[in-house]
């Protein structure tokens, strides 16, 4: 490693320290109860619903084009599906916003702007496939295809052969994105603050909105729930990786031979 | 823990300290002061989200200035509570000489201001054009007294625009207005209480049910109740609410909703003008109105005070009032009290009164009331998630 690469790591390592580092901080002395209003418990929850169910539908479609796009190779879905990936999540928002919310076709059937959230999932969904796609595919090209006709060979069935010849392989990737999805799901602007709802709001919305309005008198609440949250992702991320370490280490070594 | 945040604080005292150096001092008198600030540049910070009023600045106040006085003046867009935070940080680290020379400020952020002491003080006796000022205006600041850490700059009243097209009976009252929603569902909604105006509308509907008495932030139970049973007809039925007044004129001139709302009467008629709103705008004054002033303040470490004080006469002169109130620009309501102009320049700001799209200016001063104080804005702000719930 050069010198100058391991100083520019050491500065991009520092800045996400720094900011925890300001974080608690800033947050000595908080009055936890204070997070104990109805505005930050139905946040946590709406969060959790739109984060996960947005994670896991990502994951699943855009494991499943990954897979289909391996299986037929059919390269021109592959770069078809790129495309989302180059627009913005403010532009995503828009046109979903435009899409859903003002007499265009699918108006009334789903709309922007409610409570369930279906808007802000699709925006996500809609823009992360792509990711995962593209995080999955790369392990399906390095895949080794003895196993999978080995499977056959022993006439298992489809989901087995799934089972046994390429999830083991998929761990790691999809741990990777599953991670990435959540911080970035979990404590994003954009999409929910034009495609959600006055109440409840996803926490990055209403940490936003209680660190700008007024005397700067609830910012503290903001700092303290930034710092649960980036701990709560870290200790997730942390556990996870250790709970596969061992099974991670396995698979790789089996696929180096 | 708290040893830690005090060596922290030290450090970034002591470091501080050495930036800071004696404060600018301002000149006994006008004539003085304009001599000073001869050649000079005046930081004007401003919130910078309209281009009428950006324009007014660039290009009506700075050519002048430079012509009448020799000054610069420099004009940087930047939002309100954002300098304000970077003022007290100034105050903090003991800073004497800052980067704004003036800035445009009211009701939360000159509480704030005030409060931390950011600002200088007895700055009307200082300004020739203040002698005209509308006293009721400059008072004070959505409830805070001004005690002169500021100087009115414009006067504007909270009114209502309707689509004239689609509403045949408009309402008179707030009671009428509820019951028009009942009537019309879907057609009506406010934006979010952290927005400025939805914060103000509720204001409203407060002072029709208590008057003035609500004033000390303790809001009854039942006005939560009462406001609960408008949701169910508003706006995709109460769910949801616009996040700022942008959003709500959004919605009007899609014709989504019928009215919208917001300070400054004549705010609709550009928009109208220019086929955004409907072409059936009207004003709509209820039974009582709020009136907001806006202000220009001088913060305690301005570099060039002499000159922030010849830019606020030259805002003040009855001129460049007429020129902020011309739909051309800005169609900002003056600071100034009428009655202490000439014949001449008294009837050139009458005749401004006309447009499509304007209430009644008699009517409008007759339901003026003043705002009440920021306890009573806090309050609605914390409480009002009841309703959106």
């Amino acid at each position: 490693m050069s010198r100058s690469s391991l100083w520019i790591s050491l500065f991009v390592l520092a800045l996400p320290f720094t900011g925890v580092a300001f974080l608690i901080y800033e947050t000595v002395g908080f009055d936890w109860s204070e997070l104990n209003d109805a505005a930050w418990r139905a946040s946590l929850a709406v969060t959790l619903y739109v984060t996960l169910v947005a994670t896991a539908v990502s994951l699943v479609i855009g494991t499943w084009l990954a897979r289909s796009v391996y299986r037929r190779r059919s390269t021109w879905l592959a770069s078809l599906l790129r495309w989302p990936m180059f627009v913005p999540h403010v532009a995503a928002a828009y046109l979903f916003y435009v899409l859903f919310s003002g007499g265009f076709p699918f108006y009334g059937v789903v709309e922007a702007n409610e409570r369930h959230h279906l808007v802000v999932i699709l925006t996500y969904v809609w823009k992360e496939v792509p990711f995962v796609f593209l995080m999955v595919i790369g392990t399906y090209a390095q895949l080794n295809r003895g196993y999978v006709d080995m499977a056959k060979t022993l006439q298992l069935t489809p989901f087995e052969q799934f089972k046994v010849a390429e999830w083991p392989f998929l761990v790691k990737p999809l741990l990777d994105s599953f991670w990435v999805l959540v911080a970035f799901i979990s404590f994003a602007y954009e999409v929910p603050a034009l495609l959600g709802v006055t109440f409840p709001e996803l926490l990055g919305v209403l940490a936003y909105e209680r660190l700008t309005t007024g005397l700067f008198l609830n910012a503290f609440e903001s700092y303290a729930v930034a710092l649960v949250w980036t701990l709560f992702i870290f200790i997730g991320v942390i556990g996870s990786y250790t709970l596969t370490a061992k099974r991670r280490r396995r698979i790789e070594r089996g696929m180096r031979r | 823990m708290r040893r830690l945040k005090q060596f922290g604080l030290i450090l970034s005292l002591i470091f501080l300290a050495a930036c800071g150096t004696t404060r600018a001092e301002i000149a006994p008198t006008f004539e003085q002061a304009a001599e000073e600030a001869k050649q000079s540049t005046v930081n004007f910070y401003m919130w910078g989200g309209d281009d009428g009023i950006n324009r007014y600045i660039d290009e009506y106040v700075a050519p002048r200035l430079k012509e009448t006085y020799d000054v610069e003046l420099n004009r940087v867009p930047m939002d309100t509570a954002e300098f304000v935070r970077q003022l007290s940080l100034d105050k903090r680290a003991n800073r004497e000489e800052g980067t704004i020379d003036l800035m445009w400020i009211n009701g939360d952020n000159f509480r704030n201001a005030a409060e931390a002491d950011l600002l200088q003080g007895d700055l009307l006796d200082k300004i020739p054009n203040a002698a005209l000022l509308n006293e009721e205006a400059q008072a004070t600041d959505a409830g805070t007294p001004t005690n002169g850490l500021e100087v009115a700059w414009g006067n504007v009243q909270f009114v209502l625009h309707y689509d004239a097209d689609n509403v045949k009976n408009p309402p008179t009252t707030f009671d009428e207005l509820h019951r028009w929603t009942e009537e019309n569902p879907g057609r009506f909604t406010y934006p979010e209480v952290t927005d400025f105006t939805g914060n103000a509308f509720v204001r409203h509907l407060l002072y029709a049910e208590y008057g003035a008495a609500a004033g000390d932030g303790e809001i009854p139970d039942e006005f939560w109740e009462k406001l609960a049973t408008w949701s169910p007809h508003l706006w995709k039925q109460g769910s949801t609410y616009p996040k700022s007044l942008a959003q709500l004129d959004q919605l009007y001139a899609a014709g989504d909703v019928w009215m919208t709302m917001g300070f400054n009467e004549r705010r609709a008629e550009a928009e109208r003008n220019d086929g955004v709103f409907p072409n059936g705008t009207r004003a709509l004054v209820l039974e009582h109105s709020i009136a907001s002033t806006h202000f220009l303040a001088v913060p305690f470490n301005a570099t060039n005070p002499n000159g922030a004080l010849v830019v606020i006469n030259e805002l003040l002169s009855p001129e460049a009032q007429l020129a902020k109130q011309d739909a051309t620009y800005w169609g900002d309501g003056t600071s100034l009290d009428l009655t202490k102009l000439d014949a001449s320049d008294r009837d050139a700001f009458l005749k401004l009164d006309e447009g499509v799209t304007y209430p009644d200016p008699e009517r409008l001063a007759d339901r003026s009331i003043p705002d009440y104080g920021p306890a009573v804005i806090d309050a609605i702000r914390e409480e009002w998630e009841r309703v959106a719930q």
